[in-house]
């Protein structure tokens, strides 16, 4: 298999790159439309059939390339590869002329991007594909053309300017620094650099700009509801995620105990993780409150990256249950998505249905039993126990938490509300439906089957959570469930009120 | 005389007899003209390549005379001869190409291709000059050659903006002369040396030195568009869009970086040019430069004259990167005498084609011209997205490579520089992107003209196609053998380890 793998991370890389070669051709743009969903499975196939471990050497790339798969690489590569086909199916069914062949372009080298910036370890490439992505995503978010959308094109653009510039100084101090061109390099070498503080800042707010950091979030709520809806399902299941994929992969991690940026982390994580939900809350269009709600749930992978840095000894067992994580809200954020744009049957049965597969990748979020979200709330809770972590505000992070998880089913309850106002009956096109089906199957099954056992903090798959921990994952539950009907009482005392 | 000693000559030589034989046909002569045009730009890229060949494999060519006793004129060819040959006889290739579709049908283009030959023969002796007496009289004799090409409209505009720049580059050669004689008084006739010839220089004429230093970068800083020289830069945007290509790539403004780094690296040496103080004052010149004219150029609406800024301020990448004393910050202003050469001729070609098939002038106009243009808007906007040093096309190999050369000599303001550069040239080039590509088209273009299957006439479609593959090319395979990466980190190895 060792030639395989690299060869199969070349041909992930260049088959949507093919896209703006194939768009010289004016009448190809209904074929690259059909072909959208069978642009991620390279990498797909790599993530899944092979082991990590392997490396590729480019040294006549940029300044000496090289990519390889880790563990952690490897968690992202499969979210990015999965979201990105179950959208690509859905684009299938959800696009229409005009513009195509220019979405379709925008779709490949951004999926080329955040492909390859899973996989390469030098940081010339890394920084390629993250701005290759950047660049190729503004395509996607104005490509609706509407006054609202250029305005959401504009803010975006100008905050991952800033945000591209903040990296770069940041990864040039570093390579110089550790006087490598690796990533591998960067984290042993910052924890000895003069300058640290500097860099760890430039780079945890370029990344912040796509994370969705609070006060880097502007363009979130604004870019994500006026994209196409595939292109808002990997903007904020697969793209949000490299920026965390950056903070993991560049940081001293492991390396070195500062509490000062791991408090700064988990206060910035805490306030975006019940700011966005109370900002949430408040909005009326079912895909900016999903916006928050990503700002939200990155909030909570914020915290533990806080508390990773500021435990060494903790940083890896954190490090497996960030990515868990990731690829859990990835994929059920991903689904919910994609639900903004489907249609409800006319039957009574068939719209039972419809809303319980949507509102299951909601409820997975919230930690719902039986579900990826389940694990990764129980992994979560481990891994930021008190007893086992040295930090000094370890004493706030399971409340923390809880205030999270509240927040995170309030603003699946909001998204639903929403939703139901404007979901209409019709007739869904079928590769619309199949692409969201799959995206449905993947958050709900694809992910028990994977062979993970988290760091031993939780025995996967846990079929079923031990009955305190159900007590654990329901209780935040209910008060969301009764704040969300002290809300639904409120606005009818209202509207009674004023009819 | 062996062929060692003859390669450079004949390859100036060329340029030379193509712009005779161009004088010497009729106008009507087009078939003919074009020929030994091409003809002769593709013989010219072969010597080049061959020589190219030769110096990485440590071939000495070279010839001299004495022309009076103490004045010698010398061509030779070293890897930073090499550099600027091999950008010109690339770039005067496709410009050719370019400039017979650009000015089909137009009068005097016997005129126009023959001056056209001569600025690129001028272009080639300043390349392998051996001496600043030599570099000299071909730097005069590309100020007389792009005159003709500069008001070539005969326009009251274009001969307006020829008359300032007659001014601006003839004042700069004289005081050029000035100082060259001077230095010949001082230290007899100095040939380019790697190191130089001041590394221990005698204390009693640092004075001198010093300012012969001041006079030789203000005289070349002319051509370089340093600030506060550059003014007529801007104006020479009248030209016709080949040579504005040209002007702005290779021949004038490239001449003056050029010769800056002879003055620093070959004359002066960087040792000692550096020991003198003479570098940190033009980092900040440099760097002031870039700023100051990417600035500027965030309020011009005109497409060229926004380019011509942006020159304005890439060329000082060069300058700056010279002036740091480092060795890896050299690679990386010295890569960008190539990187910026083919980015900067990308957006020229593509904003002569926008002014040919559509009419297109000022930024505003350009709605939705992606759509029916794509071929050009592709190569534009990876023209931009170069020059904003956006991962991985050359830009940024020059970026990097600069800052990380910086970093590496203790000069950590650099990176601001760069990152507020990187800022005004998102500024500025992102919204035309946006344009091409986002806007809807808004009505009629102002001329539209249609030339088949093709979106405007092949000879304008396919160059800056090439020079943006290149632009991506030379970014992605950065570290081959023969990049321009590679090559400056050889001429760079030579310098400093004489």
């Amino acid at each position: 298999m060792m030639v395989a793998e690299p060869g199969l991370a070349v041909l992930a890389v260049c088959l949507p790159l093919l896209y703006p070669v194939m768009a010289l051709r004016a009448n190809w743009h209904r074929a690259m439309c059909f072909a959208l969903p069978l642009l991620p499975l390279p990498a797909f196939f790599l993530a899944v059939s092979s082991d990590s471990g392997w490396q590729l050497e480019l040294p006549w790339l940029l300044n000496g390339g090289l990519w390889a798969m880790d563990d952690l690489r490897r968690l992202f590569l499969l979210l990015t590869a999965v979201l990105w086909t179950v959208a690509g199916v859905y684009a299938v069914g959800y696009l229409a002329l005009p513009h195509m062949r220019r979405f379709c372009v925008c779709w490949g080298l951004t999926l080329a991007g955040n492909l390859g910036l899973t996989m390469a370890v030098d940081i010339g490439s890394f920084y390629s594909f993250f701005a290759l992505m950047t660049f190729a995503g503004y395509g996607l978010i104005v490509h609706e053309g509407t006054k609202e959308a250029h305005y959401a094109g504009r803010v975006y653009m100008a905050m991952a300017v800033l945000g591209e510039m903040s990296i770069l100084a940041g990864l040039l101090l570093a390579a110089s620094a550790a006087d490598s061109q690796l990533l591998t390099d960067l984290p042993t070498a910052l924890a000895r650099a003069p300058q640290r503080d500097l860099i760890v800042a430039l780079l945890i707010a370029g990344f912040g700009v796509k994370a969705g950091l609070p006060l880097l979030h502007f363009w979130l709520p604004l870019a994500h509801p006026v994209a196409p809806t595939p292109a808002s399902a990997v903007l904020s299941g697969a793209m949000i995620k490299a920026g965390l994929l950056g903070w993991l992969v560049t940081l001293p991690f492991g390396e070195v105990a500062l509490s000062g940026w791991g408090a700064s982390m988990v206060i910035a994580g805490a306030v975006g993780a019940i700011g966005a939900a109370i900002l949430g809350v408040l909005q009326h269009r079912p895909k900016a409150v999903l916006a928050y709600s990503s700002i939200s749930q990155m909030g909570l992978m914020v915290l533990m990256l806080g508390a990773a840095l500021a435990d060494p000894e903790r940083a890896p067992v954190l490090f497996s249950v960030i990515g868990l994580y990731a690829l859990h809200h990835g994929l059920a954020k991903g689904s919910l998505f994609l639900s903004a744009g489907v249609s409800l049957p006319a039957g009574r049965m068939g719209q039972v249905v419809t809303w319980i597969l949507i509102a299951l990748p909601g409820l997975s979020l919230a930690g719902l039993p039986f579900t990826s979200g389940a694990l990764a709330k129980l992994a979560m809770k481990a891994g930021l126990a008190e007893d086992s972590l040295d930090f000094a505000l370890a004493g706030y992070l399971p409340p923390l938490m809880t205030a999270g998880a509240i927040a995170t089913l309030l603003l699946v309850l909001r998204y639903l509300w929403t939703l139901s106002a404007k979901l209409e009956t019709g007739h869904n096109p079928p590769m619309l439906l199949a692409g969201w089906l799959a995206a449905v199957t993947a958050s709900l099954i694809a992910f028990w089957w994977m062979p993970w056992d988290v760091a031993g903090l939780v025995k996967a798959p846990v079929w079923l959570p031990a009955s305190y921990q159900v007590w654990a994952l329901v209780w935040p539950m209910l008060i969301s469930l009764a704040l969300a009907g002290l809300a639904l009482l409120v606005n009818q005392k209202r509207s009674s009120a004023r009819s | 005389m062996t062929l060692e000693q003859w390669l450079p000559v004949f390859a100036l030589m060329i340029s030379l007899a193509a712009s005779l034989v161009i004088f010497a046909l009729p106008e009507t002569g087009y078939v003919r003209r074009t020929s030994v045009n091409l003809g002769a730009a593709v013989l010219k890229l072969v010597v080049v390549i061959v020589m190219v060949w030769g110096v990485f494999h440590g071939v000495n060519y070279g010839v001299s005379f004495t022309m009076l006793p103490g004045v010698t004129f010398v061509l030779r060819a070293d890897a930073l001869s090499m550099m600027f040959a091999g950008l010109s006889a690339v770039l005067w290739l496709l410009t050719t190409i370019y400039a017979v579709g650009y000015l089909e049908d137009s009068p005097n283009r016997r005129r126009f291709f023959g001056f056209f030959s001569l600025c690129v023969a001028s272009t080639m002796g300043i390349a392998l000059a051996g001496n600043l007496f030599t570099f000299f009289l071909f730097y005069e004799m590309l100020t007389l050659s792009t005159y003709p090409l500069v008001v070539h409209r005969g326009t009251e505009k274009a001969l307006r903006a020829g008359r300032t720049y007659l001014i601006y580059t003839l004042t700069g050669g004289a005081v050029l002369l000035f100082a060259i004689a001077w230095l010949h008084s001082l230290a007899g006739d100095l040939s380019f040396r790697d190191g130089g010839h001041f590394v221990d220089a005698d204390p009693d004429i640092h004075r001198s030195l010093i300012l012969i230093f001041i006079l030789l970068v203000a005289g070349l800083g002319v051509k370089a568009a340093l600030f506060p020289l550059h003014g007529w830069l801007p104006q020479a945007m009248v030209a016709p869009a080949p040579v504005s290509a040209l002007l702005h790539a290779v021949a004038v403004v490239k001449a003056g970086a050029f010769g800056i780094v002879r003055v620093v690296y070959d004359v002066y040496g960087v040792e000692a040019s550096s020991a003198l103080g003479l570098l940190a004052p033009l980092s900040w010149l440099a760097a002031f430069t870039i700023l100051y004219a990417s600035t500027r150029a965030l309020w011009q609406v005109d497409l060229k004259r926004r380019l011509a800024f942006s020159t304005i301020s890439q060329v000082s990448y060069i300058i700056l990167g010279i002036a740091l004393a480092g060795p890896l910050a050299a690679v990386g202003g010295l890569v960008h005498l190539l990187h910026q050469g083919i980015m900067k001729i990308t957006l020229f070609f593509c904003a002569g084609n926008y002014a040919e098939t559509l009419g297109i002038h000022r930024i505003d106009e350009m709605d939705g011209a992606g759509q029916r243009m794509p071929g050009t808007s592709v190569a534009f906007t990876i023209g931009a997205f170069g020059m904003i040093g956006a991962p991985p096309l050359a830009g940024f190999i020059t970026k990097w490579v600069m800052g990380s050369g910086a970093l590496a000599v203790n000069m950590d303001w650099v990176i601001l520089v760069l990152v507020g550069s990187s800022l005004l040239n998102a500024a500025y080039f992102l919204p035309i992107v946006h344009r091409l590509w986002f806007r809807e088209v808004k009505g009629a273009w102002p001329e539209e003209r249609h030339w088949g299957r093709l979106e405007t006439s092949p000879w304008l479609f396919w160059p800056p196609l090439l020079t943006a593959v290149v632009t991506v090319v030379i970014g992605v395979l950065a570290s081959l053998p023969f990049s321009p990466l590679s090559w400056a980190e050889l001429i760079v190895l030579r310098e400093y380890a004489p």
